[in-house]
């Protein structure tokens, strides 16, 4: 106080409006949208620097890696197609994932869920006569089949839940290592989903599906590979978005989350809640499946998942029951996994590096979102 | 209020504790209005008092888990206030709380040792230590078996192991006889006598008659915080320590809210009223829990239109399992219940809430609403049908409905869309009456403990609510463990002990001594 006295009166106008500046700074930190930026901002900075420090202690050039990754993420029309078409998986694990999290259960076997879809797609596209259906239908029937088998798998642990109790994320992990063995089993055995052996080199993997049920082409003409997949599963997310804030399933799954005994009590019909919650989980996490043997797969072999399941698990742990945040979230996975492709193959990265350098972003991202919901209070 | 200058006046020469002028509020609830107590080594001081007199507030002073706002405690004559449980636990007071703290997966012995030990364990030493204090006691059971294989009667004799191991000069046991069986009641009480007569002092906190007089050497009475008699003779007294426990001074300002009402149907006597009234008709309903103990035993009753009839006693002597029952939450072992002559004893909530059966909840938190969602959402929460369309919800007319029903039922809250919990008590409970007598149809009305925990002005609103409802020709099942209240609403009182009814009395007959009487298992 005594300091302000001394100054004299102009200087005290400047001080007033340099505080008034250093103020309004502030108040722009504080803004959403400026701080969501800084935090993006940072959040490339940290891991770019960490994943230099991992490439550069490997011994290998930071700058091939990084070009590699550019070129395989969204270098071209191409991959970028390529990328968004690995977003859609994301996305839709991820938008099961908050569904079934509405009503506090967490559904952690996505990856299982893919491999039954895998499993019924294949064996629909090949044997269940799709290639003889029409040809907007001959895609769209083992679509259907994969997440009715996804829906299956995931409706297992939705009836021992409501039936029994049993705790969904034991459930749903065992299940999910059920479904990747049987996938297995399937590609290695003639009378299940193996190629037959008519060829010298002949690898435990099915034949690949007939070019009519595989997924069309969203513009066939440009380079862009993105297939209908894209409008599928932007129709599903407008579905789960009114499922979740529209319904009266919405509502149930709500209220059962938060409170199983009211629910009860108000008369909610708590066990096909349950039942439902998780089958539709997995049916969005078995159509994942189906878009990934009808999209760039074209076969089904072992290995099919590839993790997919677990990294669309984060996806929808990082987006925080908003759809919107299920697409942010699926679009980084999607866009890391294409450029993290490229890297092992173009710059000779080793895919554990690759793996590291992943993990280290996604943790990142996750801390950093942690970071703004507590601001946001 | 008595003056008890008498008490600290008879000071002996084996004082084990002495409490001087205890007082301690909650915020602006006095809950301990000048407390002085003696209790001598060897004796058995019974602390007798209602729910809320303050007992367990007394109790957590000695032990040092609460800090009293003024008075003084002598520990054998010298002043000492625990800072902590840990503290009086050092300074030799031990105390045995309603609700176990053991460690069910691993055996009694090391449940026995634990925080016994500092540095290395001696187990083979400790082990006959204990065993031999045990010789001593007379005290039969098994160090070796795991805890979680034992009965509930076993593992408060654990506990009280767990104390006397240490020791103490002083053991508190409070309301330790709530969770046994009768005969496990004995076994604990002759114990008491054992520890006694070892020159031990214990303060046994209860408000069961029996057990003060079989064991009790003295007895003090505990209403609203102040201690109202005393009796070192109490099996001469006990009526008049009965007395002195439910009686309410008529001086008190609440008095007036919770004043009769007197309705018009009450005065029909049951005879005179026109067959098939009956609106409730509960025919021999019983109920065995999972671990084998009959909470509800042959239960028969009625409740008539128009009528409002409570159920009095001790919580837990059943009445909450008659709750579950009657709201579907629970299937009865035995037994039908009939509304309207309806058969709906495995009806399901939702059938029992088309049929017209509205239910406040004993636990408002557990069953009868979903405190992170909003007021709107919990308002409506079972009328969920008048706004669903082909599986879509009406959001705009809930929200529209739900503001209304804030306006008639006086529910304050800054909108409907704040999140249930942030309400108070009050509030909450009017929200949740707002649904239940809202219903439609509405044929009768079970409110478990619907006053619990709430403000005088919410209790007077709820009362009014209550009142209504059987004044617009519904049944009302009350069910109570505040004597004052079943006296000012009820038309009809039955008292619950041990799962059956030990007594029935019209509201307009009913004193407090025979309820009292009743409550506490005498017929």
């Amino acid at each position: 106080m005594q300091h302000r006295q001394i100054v004299s009166k102009s200087a005290l106008g400047w001080q007033v409006r340099l505080e008034h500046i250093t103020m309004n700074i502030h108040s722009l930190f504080k803004h959403p949208a400026v701080r969501l930026l800084t935090l993006l901002l940072g959040v490339s900075v940290l891991s770019l620097l960490l994943s230099f420090l991992i490439v550069q202690t490997y011994g290998l050039s930071f700058q091939s890696a990084w070009s590699a990754f550019v070129d395989g993420a969204w270098g071209s029309p191409y991959v970028i197609g390529a990328s968004i078409n690995r977003a859609l998986y994301f996305a839709l694990i991820g938008l099961g994932f908050i569904l079934a999290d509405q009503a506090k259960l967490a559904n952690i076997g996505a990856e299982g869920q893919i491999a039954v879809g895998g499993i019924a797609a294949t064996a629909l596209c090949l044997y269940g006569g799709a290639a003889h259906l029409p040809h907007g239908i001959a895609f769209a029937y083992p679509l259907l089949g994969a997440m009715l088998a996804g829906a299956c798998w995931g409706g297992i642990a939705g009836f021992l839940k409501a039936k029994m109790g049993t705790n969904e994320v034991i459930s749903t992990l065992l299940l999910s290592f059920i479904a990747v063995w049987l996938l297995y089993c399937c590609v290695q055995s003639e009378s299940l989903l193996k190629q037959p052996m008519n060829t010298s080199a002949s690898l435990p993997q099915s034949l690949p599906i007939p070019d009519s049920t595989s997924m069309p082409l969203l513009f066939a003409s440009s380079g862009t590979n993105l297939n209908v997949g894209l409008v599928i599963t932007v129709l599903l997310a407008f579905v789960i978005y009114t499922l979740m804030h529209y319904s009266r399933f919405g509502f149930h799954l709500k209220s059962v989350g938060h409170n199983a005994n009211s629910a009860k009590r108000a008369g909610m019909p708590v066990f096909s809640t349950i039942f439902l919650a998780l089958a539709i989980s997995g049916a969005f996490a078995g159509l994942a499946g189906g878009l990934m043997l009808q999209g760039d797969q074209q076969v089904l072999k072992t290995g099919f998942s590839s993790g997919y399941g677990f990294d669309g698990l984060v996806v929808g742990l990082l987006a925080r029951g908003s759809v919107l945040g299920v697409f942010a979230a699926a679009l980084v996975f999607g866009f890391l996994r294409s450029g993290g492709i490229n890297m092992e193959m173009v710059a000779q990265l080793p895919s554990a590096v690759v793996l590291v350098i992943q993990g280290i972003i996604v943790i990142t991202i996750a801390g950093a979102s942690r970071w703004l919901s507590k601001q946001e209070g | 209020m008595m003056d008890v200058d008498y008490l600290t006046s008879q000071q002996g020469s084996a004082s084990v504790l002495s409490l001087q002028g205890i007082k301690k509020s909650f915020g602006a609830f006095q809950a301990l209005k000048q407390i002085s107590l003696e209790l001598h080594a060897g004796e058995i001081h019974c602390l007798l008092g209602e729910n809320g007199a303050g007992k367990s507030t007394l109790c957590n002073i000695i032990f040092g888990s609460l800090k009293a706002d003024e008075g003084q405690i002598l520990l054998q004559g010298s002043l000492f206030q625990a800072s902590s449980p840990k503290d009086a636990l050092h300074h030799g007071i031990a105390m045995v709380h309603q609700h176990f703290s053991l460690i069910e997966n691993t055996t009694v012995l090391d449940n026995l040792l634990l925080g016994r030990s500092s540095g290395v364990l001696n187990r083979q030493q400790q082990a006959s230590d204990i065993k031999n204090l045990l010789k001593e006691l007379n005290f039969d059971i098994d160090l070796n078996v795991q805890v979680k294989d034992l009965a509930v009667g076993e593992k408060q004799r654990v506990e009280i192991i767990k104390c006397l191991i240490r020791q103490p000069k002083l053991l508190i046991l409070d309301e330790p006889t709530a969770v046994l069986l009768p005969h496990e009641i004995n076994a604990l009480l002759r114990i008491c006598q054992r520890v006694a007569e070892r020159g031990c002092g214990i303060l046994l906190v209860t408000h069961k008659l029996a057990e003060i007089k079989q064991v009790a050497s003295k007895v003090s009475v505990l209403r609203s915080g102040a201690i109202v008699d005393f009796s070192d003779q109490p099996i001469q007294d006990i009526d008049r320590l009965v007395r002195s426990m439910i009686h309410k001074e008529s001086t008190d300002g609440e008095v007036q809210l919770l004043k009769r009402e007197v309705s018009q149907t009450r005065l029909v006597s049951p005879n005179a009223r026109p067959l098939h009234d009956e609106v409730l008709q509960v025919n021999g309903l019983s109920y065995t829990d999972p671990s084998g103990v009959k909470k509800l035993d042959n239960v028969t009753l009625l409740v008539n239109k128009a009528e409002i009839v409570a159920i009095a006693g001790v919580e837990g002597n059943g009445q909450s399992e008659l709750a579950s029952i009657l709201s579907g939450m629970l299937d009865a072992t035995a037994g039908q219940f009939f509304v309207e002559g309806q058969d709906l004893t495995h009806a399901s909530p939702k059938q029992l809430t088309q049929f017209g059966v509205g239910v406040i909840a004993e636990d408002r938190h557990d069953t009868g609403c979903i405190t992170p969602m909003s007021l709107a959402e919990n308002l409506l929460l079972n009328h969920l049908d008048r706004y669903s369309k082909f599986g879509f919800l009406n959001r705009k007319k809930l929200k529209a409905d739900a503001e209304q029903l804030m306006h008639r039922f006086d529910v304050r809250a800054a909108s409907s869309a704040v999140p249930f919990g942030r309400l108070s008590g009050g509030n909450q409970q009017k929200a949740v009456f707002a649904r239940e007598l809202t219903l439609n149809p509405l044929k009768f009305l079970l409110a478990s403990q619907p006053t619990r925990g709430l403000d005088v002005g919410a209790v007077a609103t709820i009362y009014n609510h209550i009142r209504d409802a059987r004044n617009k020709g519904l049944g009302v099942l009350l069910i109570s463990s505040e004597l004052d209240e079943l006296l000012a609403v009820a038309d009809r009182i039955l008292v619950f002990y041990r799962g059956t009814i030990i007594g029935e009395v019209h509201a307009a007959q009913a004193n407090r001594e025979q309820i009292g009487a009743w409550m506490a298992g005498q017929a």
